[in-house]
């Protein structure tokens, strides 16, 4: 498993790590009873250290995201989806405050929903 | 694996290192960060013995390997005799890994040491010490002159230390290589150490936070602008209204404010 880590950025490593596995299994990339890399091999490919992967898999397991197969490694128990979307709009809401802010009218935002969804369920297409 | 408690050195009547303590576990990588001046070297030679300690305890358990600030090696021998001599001189030394290593570094045998560049001595010394077995390594700026890729290769190897077990002690100045690498890091500057934790744990503390000039705020100011000042504030005392900053911004904020 590889992703892409920004060492520089104020996010803290970790969580990095935790949320692209979240949205790995809300995505259906990782399917629930999957293994996850073990810590070590996760720390390898990615290039960090291994007490890095281990918090992140720790909070996954508090969390209930992940569970610990004893002797084997870490399975994915699943994730709230919706909480995990909650989240993700709540994130949407808040970008789309700043917009607001910013001046920008509804109709654009509507343009660009449609444009992206490509008129799923609306009348546009 | 190390303890340093109430750790102090002066030379004369300047203070190097001022009353610092703090520990490193198996497995971990700790960096100790700081301007010129900090007082890093001083800790790293007051741990090995290099230096006599003023006050203050230092305990290693188990053997250690120590990487020098001033990476000189004999000028007049080829770097396969200096592999030779470490190995004679050295316990628990492999010497086929630093041969190894060495072709890894693409660094030819019977080249004269006089005749590599700075980054070239710093490698072969990193290969001499990378094959000595030891419970932590102590590496005073173990990447220094050398270039990007070198250095990344360079940051592996440490981690792949810390995969093993073993702890590593380290110096840099390069914030960037390590925000990579190190899993706690201190900060010090002028003799103390003014803030030490996880790096993850460091990078969400802090805040940035803008308010008018002359306006009392808890933290250290980072910068001025027109009209306004900015500090690095913990995120608690921070209100509403406030920025995520990296960790280069929160390392110079709080050692600027020392300088002053």
């Amino acid at each position: 498993m590889w992703f892409s880590i920004d060492f520089n950025s104020h996010v803290p490593v970790y969580k990095q790590i935790k949320e692209k596995i979240k949205s790995m299994i809300a995505t259906g990339k990782l399917k629930k009873g999957a293994f996850v890399p073990s810590i070590r091999s996760l720390a390898k490919d990615l290039g960090v250290n291994l007490n890095t992967v281990s918090r992140a898999y720790r909070e996954l397991v508090l969390e209930g995201i992940l569970k610990v197969v004893r002797g084997e490694g870490y399975v994915v128990e699943g994730l709230d989806t919706e909480r995990f979307l909650g989240k993700k709009l709540e994130e949407f809401r808040k970008m789309v405050l700043t917009l607001k802010g910013d001046g920008i009218e509804y109709e654009k935002l509507e343009g660009i929903l449609r444009e992206v969804y490509g008129g799923e369920g609306n009348a546009e297409s | 694996m190390l303890r340093v408690e109430g750790l102090k050195k002066s030379y004369g009547n300047k203070i190097a290192v001022n009353d610092i303590s703090f520990e490193v576990d198996r497995g971990e990588i700790f960096a100790l960060l700081g301007p010129n001046g900090a007082g890093k070297t001083t800790t790293l030679k007051c741990i090995v013995g290099l230096r006599k300690k003023d006050s203050g305890k230092v305990e290693i358990d188990g053997k250690y390997a120590y990487l020098p600030e001033k990476k000189e090696l004999y000028r007049y021998f080829t770097v396969k005799k200096m592999v030779e001599i470490a190995d004679y001189y050295t316990e628990e030394f492999d010497k086929n890994k630093a041969y190894k290593l060495l072709s890894d570094f693409q660094i030819d045998l019977k080249e004269k040491i006089a005749n590599l560049s700075h980054g070239m001595v710093t490698q072969v010394y990193l290969a001499l010490l990378l094959s000595q077995n030891a419970d932590i390594y102590i590496l005073d700026e173990p990447t220094w002159g050398l270039d990007p890729v070198m250095r990344n290769r360079i940051i592996e190897k440490i981690r792949g230390l810390s995969y093993e077990g073993k702890a590593v002690l380290y110096t840099s100045h390069i914030l960037a290589e390590v925000e990579k690498v190190a899993d706690r890091v201190a900060i010090m500057s002028e003799g103390h150490i003014l803030e030490m934790d996880y790096l993850d744990v460091i990078k969400e503390k802090y805040v940035a936070v803008t308010v008018r000039k002359g306006e009392k705020v808890n933290g250290y100011k980072w910068k001025e602008t027109e009209n306004e000042e900015v500090y690095i504030v913990k995120r608690e005392d921070a209100g509403s209204e406030y920025e995520h900053v990296g960790f280069d911004v929160i390392f110079e904020a709080i050692v600027g404010r020392d300088r002053k």
